[in-house]
């Protein structure tokens, strides 16, 4: 649930670096080359060609035979270059921060700051150098850039690479005006100076875009200096993938490519996005060919390995299983699901049943119907989802969705029990619904709202939960204003303000819900799709200035949390007490603090809750029923840990209770569904309980586990094939058993009794 | 004194020595195997106990597997030291007959200093290299020997020999780190579940299978990397039976000839099963049914003349 946009960012920094070679502004660049230079920024690639031949063979200059070589793509040769002219000039910030530069197009961000940092020793005040550390950090999203940036325009109030970036940074926070702004110095500048305006027109087209205006005149300037600049259509391209719109992207980026085949950052990106629409053999074409341009991309390389690794994946198509949940008749395009081989025959129904439920929900309760099937991918390795995201491994997110496509970890992702891979699913298919039903035009803040307030009210695991540390920041009154509260995920300013502020947009969308009813969400979706901002869309949708929507919301916090954060510290300290009575196996005073913990703080299953002792202690002094009762209202605010369901499952079961044992086995499903022995016993309770249907779905996931006791998984299958009345069916089973083994008593007996 | 109470109270070398009982004709090789099971040291408390409980269940393992006769040997507490172990290894080299057969159990610690394997002991540790020359001083033709320790991996091509079926815990002496192998090996030798073909014998290649995975899922079910990968190489794994759920002992001239109907009809599965490629889904299904079926009434014929529900 954490961090889920950042990915978005995280794949730019590649293609952002690829192109910052392209364009070089500084001041110190030699005249020779800038004569050079002119022909490659109009795109006269022979004439470019000939000229930086001709320094290559006639220059003495090591930065010049550099430049040159890096721009005829020889970056092997380039490379060596910038080295001798390090050693022949060790005092010059110049040669370090070009050569810094080619390891930025290189994507060695760590080399690439190290030189820049040696620059900035020879010289600290070297404008260049600061911009490299600056690029990086803005490639990162890192505030440091904005400081860096504002450094170097206070020293030189005219440098253009200053003025794009903080234009960039600025429409990639939606400051338009202040982009603006700049984008009109810095293009005064760049006329003063006869550099190249074409960057500034890119960015100027995608101010355009951001205020839709798709056909903008920049677009035709900029073709008119320069027929082949790829970057006109590529850099409005990466503010709708920051801004989620992958199909119109896409678009632009194919444009990109067809006037600039050579545009390899275009490439990759292309293939990325062809990729979230599950337009697998494209996005595998577009970057090969990145590949082929740009082999020192980790991202392209890792997704191009991604892609290969699909065979061990299955595709299945499915329609809507029959749900019970809803009760209009939902029309769905379906369901497609890429599992993996090891797992997909066990998934495969847990997972379609839960999407079918999510669909009809969701359908229902936003009045949307879906108009492409969904494409839910479940990777059992973690760093494969990773990679599929955002090209890297190593990032620490649970699910994505990129409109029509959910990705997100397996079950066997992560260790059993560490995550709640239901209401994953269910929150992932929430933003499909949000995304579609408003062009992806729905601000960040308002999507993850509905996902969170959907996991607490129709999700699989029951009850609202929220965190410690958010209900901390609650009472030290770190929630934002409606307005602002997108930066909260953007670009947070204090540790896990994304999670504090998923929750603020959760708890929002729940008191919009209770105020304002279920239809104001869906008037909401509308006012986003038809263009408008949140101020726009809270006053126009609910009748209230945003000022008044937040005084609203602070007295719904109040009446909803006032008394658990009044009781917090209390609740802390009777928390300490039973977790020190636990440790000494005092029993009674374990009940005694974990009973008045659980009083101040009645929803609080999370990690650290004191259910769970409460119950152990109840047990140790041979109290079973409160046992069962506290582990029961644990179950029902949506603690999941399997160990504890499987535990209060078997203690249902034992007091005569199968149909809440049950029940509670069935939870388990959506933490831990890749365990033998919850199939089996749910699969055996089921049957017992004349459910042969469920029991035969269980006694099939467990066949597909592959289990070890195969005879016995065959000899369970046949049993409810005997329920079922289906004699085919048992007699194949009863075969396989024993096929097995042979020697296998109960199937033997089953056998020669349906024989008889 | 029950066999439990003398585990209890042992911490020192003891042999349970059964008279064979009604010597009735016997359709396996039960009568002729020892048992050798060392418990090594423990160093903390934690596993100290998790050790001395895996050997205390192989030791009821093997006894249970034994009715018949033959001897189970445990080496425990300040009795499993190295002197003991050799003296212990020495006897059964002068009583083991080659026709006999041996399975040895390490249970406990073991390092690997890259050069030397060590098993960790009460007083001075014992090296792989004398292990390995006093378990082919036994002369049994079939051997299992299961090293559970930690680094076992590293003794994989040094007790290789004819006639042993060598199982370790870990791939390499490398692998450091406490196994779980012995737990879960202790848990097969004991299990429904391991006995994968029901027959109610134990194969060291079902125990194995059965413990592989259970180590295996265990590391998985945690999120965590397995620091333990275990090995078996060994032709005889697949029939070599290292424990018995149920005994197979015919005692009549009746049962002699069930137990050989059932062998012949168990072998005819097999052999179809061979074939199976080859076959008609539903002409194999109907060959196997027709001797599954006989199988069964065979085997109920076997029960109710022992008494078996």
């Amino acid at each position: 649930m954490k961090f889920r946009f950042t990915v978005i960012c995280l794949w730019s920094i590649g293609s952002q670096q690829a192109a910052a070679q392209a364009f070089d502004y500084s001041a110190d660049r030699e005249t020779s080359l800038r004569v050079c230079d002119q022909y490659f920024y109009r795109g006269e690639k022979l004439e470019a060609d000939r000229c930086y031949s001709g320094l290559l063979v006639n220059s003495d200059d090591a930065v010049v035979r550099a430049e040159a070589a890096w721009r005829k793509g020889d970056l092997t040769a380039a490379n060596a270059y910038f080295r001798t002219a390090v050693e022949l000039a060790p005092e010059s910030p110049r040669a370090r921060t070009r050569w810094g530069r080619l390891f930025l197009t290189t994507h060695q961000n760590s080399e690439a700051i190290k030189l820049f940092q040696e620059a900035l020793e020879l010289d600290g005040e070297y404008i260049p150098a600061k911009m490299g550390l600056a690029s990086v950090a803005a490639g990162r999203f890192e505030d440091r850039a904005r400081a860096l940036v504002g450094e170097v325009l206070e020293a030189d109030s005219s440098q253009i690479e200053a003025q794009l970036l903080l234009a960039r940074m600025s429409l990639e926070d939606g400051a338009l005006a202040r982009a603006e702004e700049a984008l009109t110095e810095v293009l005064r500048v760049a006329e003063e100076h006869d550099l190249p305006p074409l960057e500034v027109y890119a960015l100027s087209a995608s101010v355009d875009l951001l205020q839709g205006i798709t056909e903008s005149a920049w677009t035709e300037r900029a073709l008119a200096y320069n027929p082949g600049f790829g970057e006109i259509y590529a850099t409005p391209a990466h503010f709708y993938v920051i801004t989620r719109r992958y199909r119109e992207a896409i678009e632009l980026l194919f444009k990109a490519v067809h006037i600039q085949p050579d545009l390899w950052s275009a490439h990759a990106e292309l293939g990325v996005n062809l990729l979230r629409e599950n337009r697998v053999e494209e996005a595998q074409e577009h970057l090969s060919l990145a590949y082929q341009g740009d082999p020192y991309s980790a991202q392209i390389v890792n997704t191009l390995r991604l892609i290969d690794s699909f065979d061990n994946f299955q595709v299945l198509n499915r329609d809507l299983s029959p749900s019970n949940r809803g009760s209009m008749s939902v029309k769905s395009p379906g369901i497609i699901l890429r599992l993996h081989n090891d797992e997909a025959s066990v998934l495969d129904p847990y997972v379609t049943e839960l999407v079918s439920d999510s669909i009809q929900t969701f359908s229902e309760n936003y009045q949307f119907e879906l108009q492409e099937p969904v494409v839910a991918e479940l990777y059992p390795e973690h760093d494969d989802f990773a990679v599929r995201i955002s090209g890297l491994p190593g990032i620490g997110l649970l699910g994505v969705t990129f409109g029509y496509l959910v990705a997100m970890d397996s079950p066997s992702g992560r260790g059993s029990g560490e995550f709640h891979w239901g209401t994953t699913l269910w929150h992932e298919m929430a933003h499909v619904f949000t995304l579609e039903a408003t062009d992806h035009l729905v601000p960040r803040w308002f999507s993850e709202g509905i996902s969170v307030f959907e996991e607490w009210s129709t999700g699989p695991r029951p009850g609202r939960h929220v965190p410690m540390h958010v209900l901390e920041a609650m009472k030290d009154d770190k929630f934002l204003p409606v307005a602002e509260l997108d930066s909260g995920f953007i670009r947070p300013t204090y540790q896990g303000q994304i999670m504090v502020s998923y929750m603020q947009a959760g708890l929002i969308c729940q008191h919009i819900e209770q105020k304002w009813g279920r239809r104001s969400l869906v008037a909401l979706l509308q006012l986003y799709k038809d263009g408008s901002d949140t101020v726009e869309a809270i006053e126009q949708g609910l009748g209230v200035s945003p000022e008044e929507f937040d005084r609203d919301f602070n007295e719904f916090l109040e009446s909803e949390f006032q008394v658990t954060l009044d009781g917090l510290d209390e609740w802390k300290e009777q928390t300490e007490a039973a977790y020190e009575a636990l440790n000494e196996g005092d029993w009674e005073s374990v009940i005694g603090a974990s009973t008045t913990a659980m009083e101040l703080n009645p929803g609080y299953v999370e990690e650290g809750n004191v259910h769970i002792m409460n119950a152990k202690a109840h047990d140790e002094l041979d109290q079973r029923e409160a046992a069962i009762g506290t582990l029961e209202k644990y179950w029902q605010l949506g603690g999941f840990e399997p160990r504890v369901l499987h535990q209060l499952a078997d203690w249902l079961y034992d007091a005569g209770r199968s149909e809440d044992a049950i029940a509670v086995l069935n939870d388990v499903i959506f933490v831990a569904p890749l365990d033998e022995s919850l199939h089996t016993k749910l699969g055996d309770w089921l049957l017992k309980n004349e459910l042969a249907a469920p029991a035969l779905r269980e006694y099939q996931a467990l066949l597909a586990m592959d289990p070890y006791d195969k005879a016995a998984a065959h000899y369970r299958l046949a049993t409810a094939y005997v329920q079922l009345e289906d004699e085919a069916k048992t007699r194949e089973h009863l075969l396989y058993a024993l096929e097995t083994a042979p020697h296998y008593r109960e199937a033997q007996q089953l056998l020669l009794e349906i024989l008889r | 004194m029950g066999f439990a109470t003398l585990l209890g109270a042992a911490m020192r070398l003891f042999s349970i020595c059964l008279l064979l009982g009604g010597m009735g004709l016997v359709t396996d090789v039960r009568a002729d195997m020892y048992y050798l099971i060392v418990e090594g040291l423990g160093g903390e408390p934690r596993y100290a106990e998790r050790f001395a409980a895996q050997a205390e269940s192989l030791a009821h393992a093997a006894q249970r597997s034994l009715r018949g006769g033959s001897r189970v040997s445990l080496l425990n507490g300040d009795a499993a030291s190295r002197e003991s172990i050799v003296s212990e290894l020495q006897r059964l080299a002068e009583v083991v007959a080659p026709d006999d057969s041996l399975v040895v159990f390490l249970i406990g610690h073991g390092t690997h200093d890259g050069n030397q394997y060590k098993f960790n002991l009460p007083g001075p540790d014992i090296d792989g290299e004398t292990l390995a020359e006093l378990l082919d001083g036994v002369p049994a033709g079939q051997q299992v020997v299961v090293n559970a320790t930690s680094a076992s991996g590293a003794i994989l091509e040094l007790w290789l020999s004819e006639g042993r079926t060598l199982i370790t815990a870990t791939k390499t002496g490398g692998e450091r780190n406490a196994t779980r192998f012995g737990q879960y090996w202790a848990e097969a030798l004991s299990s429904d579940e391991a006995d994968a073909n029901k027959n109610g014998a134990i194969t060291a290649q079902e125990a194995f299978n059965f413990t592989a995975r259970k180590v295996a899922d265990s590391y998985e079910r945690e999120g965590t990397l397995a620091t333990e990968h275990p090995q078996l190489i060994g032709e005889t794994a697949g029939t070599f039976n290292v424990a018995f759920l149920e005994n197979r002992i015919a005692t009549t001239r009746e049962l002699e000839r069930l137990f050989t109907e059932l062998d012949t009809l168990e072998s005819g599965v097999e052999s179809l099963r061979q074939r199976r490629e080859e076959m008609e889904s539903d002409v194999y299904l109907d060959e196997l049914q027709e001797l599954l079926l006989a199988l069964a009434l065979v085997q109920r014929e076997i029960d109710e003349a022992r008494g078996v529900e």
